[in-house]
């Protein structure tokens, strides 16, 4: 059974389409990168899956629950960072673990969910006092409360210094590892790319991309550049590497030999090359960023 | 359900600030202050006297202090994004709602209880008496009275994004009822006089539904109930039975559950 599973999932707000017609699939202990500029409907999207929104058509199931009819059901079985949320002031760190203990009850040490997030010597004050980094490890930790079968975070390093996302990536993949699906969104390139089994690239309100960081890659019109030094550039004949399927252009670089290619063509170009008797001293591979693909999946706007 | 959390998250907040806590002492403190004054103007005080001597004050204090309860439960949460958190958790919106009124609404309750018992003592020593029966029964109609502003002020909460225009209909709420209310008792016979619907004094009809305002549902069952009032508009020997005081406190009852029922089914349909 598919985590998430959305069939032509579609929000409008009066004349504006905010999430158009998406189908979408997360399989159950994927992590899952959704990824889009500001304003694509990353939030719109998860706003309907925990039914803060209701769809204007189409349908999204999470475990195989409808999130509208079943909504309770469906949270049950998450665990929630959502965005634009605002802590209880006058409540304590310890208290709004409690409260999240309280709400799926689950008994526990909240200190161990607070030592886990790193702001155990915070437990006591009032979350009112907190910053925004320790508010986000906060709520972190409070869905973190009943070992969720998914974990559901938008924008889950907002605030968090390079530190805290880093213990919020090792977090994420321990979740993982115990068997929970992390569904998070981000316009942070390098935090997807660090964690992420596969990404979902969204733009406009449409999911224009889904698919590996590597599959992104060599589907990728800006393929990979192979930078290759040969013994002799003169037995290289740059038509015959032109000819394997999958390279795109060859020349001679700066006493080199480059040649742009499809990431999965990159092992052919190199036996052509051997083939025609050159024989291959060294070479670099030049992938193209993450961000690269972004600006090129969602046409430029980041 | 889970309301229980809710109500008890809601409780923990509430106390809190010192501020707060200060106005729902008061609450308390205006009854106390009511069973301490109560003996020095009769000899022999009774339970009962309580209730007709402190109307004024409870038809005043309680409707504020159930609005101001109410009124920005669930706007702030919403303005402020706390919704969001809440709602991230597996509760219903039915269990937000209803733990919050329970939430905030067991918080008045508390401190008027507080309050009744302890002016009930005040007046029974060292010269009065106390009724028990007496006692419980002005304690359930208060709390009824000062549940139907909370109701009212939730209800405003959840009709409205801002929490500026939530501010403003609970100011005009409190005004019509609490300050306006008597004064429009003449205004309307002369409305209805006009449309020929009313001759010197208003029909039945219309003293019902001029009589629909909880604090003039309040009185009126303060009045029969306490005092033994049998006099009057609605209270005569004339008077029908839906001008009565038990068909007043079923009114004061439907203040309770209809404002945040309807509130309720308002904030189901919306987008968050």
């Amino acid at each position: 059974m598919a985590a998430i599973e959305a069939h032509n999932l579609t929000k409008r707000y009066g004349t504006l389409t905010a999430v158009d017609r998406v189908d979408l699939t997360v399989e159950e202990g994927e992590i899952f990168g959704f990824l889009g500029p500001n304003g694509a409907g990353k939030s719109t999207m998860i706003n309907m899956l925990l039914d803060f929104a209701r769809p204007t058509d189409g349908r999204v199931e999470v475990f195989g629950m409808d999130c509208q009819r079943q909504s309770v059901a469906t949270r049950e079985r998450m665990g929630v960072l959502p965005e634009g949320y605002e802590v209880y002031d006058p409540l304590t760190g310890r208290q709004h673990i409690q409260f999240a203990m309280e709400s799926k009850r689950v008994d526990g040490d909240p200190m161990d969910v607070l030592d886990r997030v790193g702001i155990a010597d915070a437990a006591d004050r009032a979350a009112g006092g907190y910053s925004k980094g320790m508010a986000q490890r906060l709520v972190l930790g409070m869905a973190l409360v009943g070992e969720p079968d998914l974990l559901l975070l938008d924008e889950p390093t907002t605030g968090l210094d390079p530190n805290g996302a880093k213990a919020m990536r090792e977090i994420l993949t321990e979740e993982n590892e115990r068997g929970a699906t992390i569904f998070f969104s981000s316009h942070i390139l390098e935090q997807v790319e660090a964690i992420c089994d596969r990404v979902g690239i969204l733009s406009d309100g449409e999911v224009v991309a889904v698919d590996t960081i590597e599959g992104l890659r060599s589907a990728a019109k800006s393929g990979t550049k192979l930078l290759i030094t040969v013994d002799d550039l003169d037995v290289v004949d740059l038509d015959a590497i032109e000819a394997v399927e999958g390279a795109d252009s060859a020349w001679i670089d700066d006493e080199r030999l480059a040649v742009n290619c499809s990431s999965a063509a990159k092992i052919d170009v190199l036996v052509a090359l051997n083939d025609s008797g050159a024989d291959v001293l060294d070479f670099t591979v030049e992938e193209p960023s993450l961000e690269d693909l972004f600006v090129e999946y969602t046409g430029g706007r980041s | 359900m889970v309301w229980q959390a809710i109500a008890r998250k809601e409780v923990r907040g509430l106390i809190k600030p010192r501020r707060r806590r200060a106005g729902l002492a008061l609450v308390a403190l205006v009854f106390v202050l009511g069973g301490y004054l109560l003996p020095t103007t009769t000899a022999s005080p009774e339970t009962a006297d309580l209730a007709p001597y402190l109307t004024g004050a409870v038809t005043l204090v309680l409707p504020l202090f159930g609005l101001l309860l109410g009124y920005k439960t669930i706007v702030s949460e919403r303005e402020s994004g706390r919704i969001l958190l809440l709602l991230s958790l597996p509760h219903s919106r039915l269990e937000a709602v209803f733990g919050k009124f329970l939430g905030r609404g067991g918080a008045l309750a508390l401190v008027v209880t507080i309050g009744v018992v302890l002016a009930s003592a005040l007046v029974a020593y060292p010269f009065g008496s106390l009724q028990l029966g007496v006692m419980l029964a002005y304690l359930l109609v208060t709390l009824v009275y000062g549940l139907a502003f909370v109701s009212i002020g939730m209800s405003l909460s959840t009709f409205t994004r801002s929490g500026q225009r939530a501010t403003a209909a609970t100011f005009g709420v409190f005004f019509v009822f609490v300050v306006l209310w008597t004064e429009l008792r003449a205004p309307f016979r002369i409305a209805l006089d006009y449309l020929g619907l009313a001759g010197d004094g208003l029909p039945d009809w219309a003293l019902f539904v001029y009589g629909l305002e909880p604090g003039m549902c309040y009185s009126r069952a303060v009045r029969a109930f306490f005092a033994g009032s049998e006099q009057g508009a609605y209270l005569g020997p004339d008077a029908p039975f839906y001008l009565g005081e038990w068909v007043a406190l079923i009114v004061l009852l439907c203040w309770v559950v209809v404002p945040v029922a309807a509130g309720y089914r308002r904030f189901e349909v919306t987008d968050l």
